[in-house]
């Protein structure tokens, strides 16, 4: 061991220190960075007794990593689903019951409530069948139960069609990210193959793969090379050395009768069901069970009450000899029809359904009719109820009351009962939109109280903690005087020796 | 125990989400508190939503046919005040005949008696209510009775005087209606004449009305006949009692026929009283009916009310302790931000 020998261990710890002082500089800076992983400089003994940083690694935690992955996309999931079904809730929303300028009271704006209000107006009319005033009350508020069925079905129209666009949005997202994700991970290989720090490139291609999961649940996996493969929640391979294709074709305005083209990896179906390996969440997963389901079932039941109410409503043949005239529309039609559609051609009847025109004062027609009869073809007395022409007439009245509480067949794609009264059918079917909007807005809730926390479990295992970093800092400091002062000391034994010769 | 490093930037925005919660809430109690309602009713009751809409959809059935039961009870008692009438003048008419049976009153008084009767009873047949004929049965549009006395001749009283022209082969102005005999008198009045108030006659010279009565939906599932109509015995026993007083009283019968006439009136209007009694007990049936429909459909909404206010409202005190809560929190979140801002090594390290 000579004097040189200790100036030049002094010298490795100076590189050390500088290196270290990097380090927490690259850590304290980033504190807040969301997605940065400490850095950690690891030191060694080098051969001469010197010490050297070896490497400087990142505190990564692949599990809590692939964690966030997964709740971000559960949470994005439930958002859009919980988001949609909060715009559909909204048609039904009933809770302020207001009173209208008449004075009788509203029950809102659900096709059950307007219904309601239809069954209040025909029973006042029923009391007062002379009375022009509470015939064309009750047109108006057959005109309102209608309405409330357009409504309800441009409103489903208008959510599954803002779906389809934000998966549009979304899978043009997903791509640009893949991109992205293409150079960096090439980096990151070339990285590694080059020995160069490659810390800050892996926080980038993991801050990718979240936004990634935003979009489509993943998962990953690092190969030998330190490659990194993304697959969907189902399987479905986005990115392998290279990135897959996603394509879809956003199909504009969705009525009814469309359902909406599915996303597409490299030709392989990854929504709808035509595939078989369906993705299980993200955004465009919750967006396509909203557009694919929910929203199609929810209009599969107003075009059911649509269906049963121009059933109920229809006029028969009333002449004594059998004339055997068709059964035409009555009340409640569409436009221009001229048989009730058999329950096979229900569909989109909720955004057709009108009241009969020849019953409607502000069109020219006749309130009186709803009482009388001959709502289908004025011109056809055999399709007159009240054949008298007394104006006590109630026996329509109390048959088209009755047939509101009459017990129907809906059909089972719709989701609830089979057998049930109109009225209690529309019932249900509030009941069954607030009680999923319920439900995803609770899940919406919680899974993103889940996300909050898988965050903040990911931050503090890889996030950077100031305290420690000053900490770190000031051992450094004093590692740092003590080696300044080594070398002042063996400067000056140098000196001592010098000087004495 | 372990002690895991926590991250600063953790640190700083733990309470973040706590803050951004208890403000979304702060914001829902302020609503609640204000209106004493659930601030979103459909996504507090989710599959409950039905119940509580169908219980609103009963209440306001229940007020729309109490509401409606208002309309039928004054029908119902517009009619009765004019059956009382009727009955009282008919109970006068019975006992003046009964009077003037021992010594025959003069002719004129018998035949102004049924003509003021007849009049009254027309004018009370077409009594009108909430813009309907009350005892029209269905149809309510159209006057019962026809003015009798209407000039032209009426084709009620047409019919009548032709009835007696072909039995007797001479018109009431005749002067051998003098001649006329008890029996047969007795037999124009219980054959010919009396056709004209049975059917059809009855339905094409005197009345509008209708067999039919209005029915009515008083309750929820209770649809029960409402009205009476000008058809009803009564009102063609007194119409045939007063009609033929109206006719023959002054027509200058002979003793024996007048007497016959006097007599045949006096039992017609006695049966008509009987009936019109009867009619007005069926009536007050009804009225009962509807008296009780209400009172139960009352209660019904008594007990909906009740439930709806249960379903919907919050618990004030529970919304004022939630506010007071939640303030606290936030305060608290408010103040722990700012200490463990100050919480740093930094700042305690030598410049």
């Amino acid at each position: 061991m000579t004097l040189s020998s200790a100036f030049n261990i002094i010298d490795t710890s100076f590189k050390a220190i500088a290196t270290q002082s990097a380090t927490i500089a690259s850590n304290v800076a980033n504190a807040n960075t969301p997605g940065y992983s400490r850095q950690v400089a690891n030191l060694g003994t080098t051969a001469y007794n010197g010490v050297t940083v070896y490497s400087v690694t990142r505190e990564a935690n692949a599990a809590l990593a692939a964690q966030l992955n997964s709740t971000t996309s559960d949470s994005a999931a439930q958002t859009a689903i919980s988001n949609g079904l909060a715009t559909l809730a909204q048609t039904v929303s009933d809770s302020a019951t207001s009173t209208s300028t008449t004075g009788s009271q509203q029950n809102g704006a659900s096709p059950y409530a307007q219904l309601a209000n239809f069954a209040s107006a025909m029973a006042t009319f029923e009391a007062q069948p002379a009375s022009e005033s509470a015939a064309q009350a009750a047109v108006a508020a057959a005109s309102g139960v209608a309405s409330s069925l357009n409504s309800g079905a441009q409103a489903v129209a208008q959510a599954r069609t803002q779906a389809d666009q934000q998966i549009g949005q979304a899978v043009s997202t997903v791509n640009s990210l893949l991109s992205q994700f293409t150079s960096i991970n090439n980096s990151v290989v070339a990285g590694i193959a080059g020995g160069s720090d490659i810390g800050a490139l892996q926080d980038q291609r993991d801050a990718l793969v979240t936004q990634i999961a935003q979009q489509i649940g993943v998962t990953t996996t690092v190969n030998s090379n330190g490659s990194m493969s993304i697959f969907t929640d189902s399987g479905v391979p986005l990115f392998e050395s290279t990135p897959s294709q996603l394509t879809f074709t956003a199909s504009g305005t969705l009525g009814p009768n469309q359902s909406g083209s599915a996303v597409l990896v490299n030709g392989t179906p990854i929504t709808g069901p035509s595939s078989n390996m369906p993705i299980q969440s993200g955004a465009i997963a919750g967006l396509a069970q909203l557009r694919d389901t929910i929203a199609p079932q929810y209009q599969a039941q107003l075009d059911q009450i649509a269906g049963n109410l121009m059933t109920a409503f229809q006029e028969t043949d009333q002449s004594t000899t059998a004339t055997g005239l068709p059964t035409l529309p009555g009340l409640f039609t569409t436009s221009g029809a001229t048989t009730v559609p058999s329950s096979a051609n229900w569909t989109g009847l909720a955004n057709a359904i009108t009241i009969n025109p020849t019953t409607d004062p502000t069109q020219g027609g006749d309130a009186f009719l709803l009482r009388d009869g001959g709502i289908s073809d004025t011109s056809n007395l055999n399709y007159t109820y009240n054949t008298t022409g007394q104006a006590g007439y109630t026996g329509r009245l109390q048959q088209l009351v009755s047939a509101l509480a009459a017990p129907m067949s809906f059909s089972s794609d719709a989701g609830l009962a089979t057998t049930d009264s109109i009225s209690n059918y529309a019932d249900t079917s509030v009941s069954w939109l607030q009680a999923a909007h319920q439900q995803a807005s609770g899940n919406a809730t919680y899974h993103s109280s889940l996300l909050t926390s898988a965050a903040s479990a990911l931050s503090n295992a890889t996030g950077v903690n100031l305290d420690t970093e000053l900490t770190n800092m000031l051992t450094i400091e004093s590692s740092y005087t003590a080696s300044a002062k080594l070398v002042t000391t063996v400067n000056d034994m140098l000196n001592t020796l010098v000087n004495a010769i | 125990m372990t002690i895991n490093n926590v991250s600063s930037s953790y640190l700083s925005t733990a309470l973040l989400p706590a803050v951004r919660q208890a403000q979304s809430q702060l914001s829902t109690l302020e609503t609640e508190a204000a209106t004493g309602q659930y601030a979103d009713l459909g996504l507090q009751l989710g599959g409950q939503s039905g119940y509580e809409l169908s219980l609103r959809a009963q209440d306001d059935l229940l007020q729309t046919l109490t509401n409606a039961n208002g309309i039928v009870s004054t029908n119902l008692s517009t009619a009765q005040t004019a059956l009382s009438s009727i009955l009282s003048s008919a109970q006068t008419a019975a006992g003046n005949l009964t009077q003037s049976s021992g010594s025959i009153g003069a002719g004129s008084t018998l035949q102004s008696l049924g003509q003021t009767n007849l009049q009254q009873l027309i004018a009370l047949a077409n009594t009108t209510a909430a813009g309907g004929y009350v005892f029209g049965g269905q149809n309510t549009q159209a006057a019962p009775l026809d003015d009798y006395y209407a000039q032209p001749s009426s084709t009620a009283k047409s019919a009548i005087d032709s009835a007696f022209q072909s039995y007797f082969g001479f018109s009431t102005s005749s002067a051998s209606v003098g001649d006329i005999t008890a029996s047969q008198m007795q037999g124009f009045l219980s054959g010919p004449f009396a056709a004209q108030f049975e059917s059809p006659n009855w339905g094409s010279y005197w009345s509008n009305a209708s067999t039919t009565n209005a029915s009515s939906q008083i309750a929820p599932d209770d649809v029960i006949e409402t009205s009476t109509n000008a058809n009803a015995p009564g009102f063609q026993q007194l119409a045939q009692g007063y009609a033929m007083l109206s006719e023959f009283g002054a027509v200058g019968l002979g003793s024996g026929a007048q007497e016959a006439l006097r007599s045949a009136a006096s039992s017609l209007i006695n049966n008509g009283v009987a009936s019109i009694t009867t009619t007005q007990s069926q009536l007050g049936l009804v009225q009962a009916q509807v008296t009780q429909a209400n009172s139960s459909m009352s209660d019904q909404m008594t007990l909906l009310q009740t439930e709806l206010g249960r379903i919907d409202n919050v618990d004030p005190a529970q919304i004022a302790t939630e506010l007071t809560t939640l303030s606290t929190q936030l305060e608290t979140a408010y103040q722990l931000t700012s200490q463990i801002h100050n919480l740093n090594l930094a700042q305690y390290l030598p410049a």
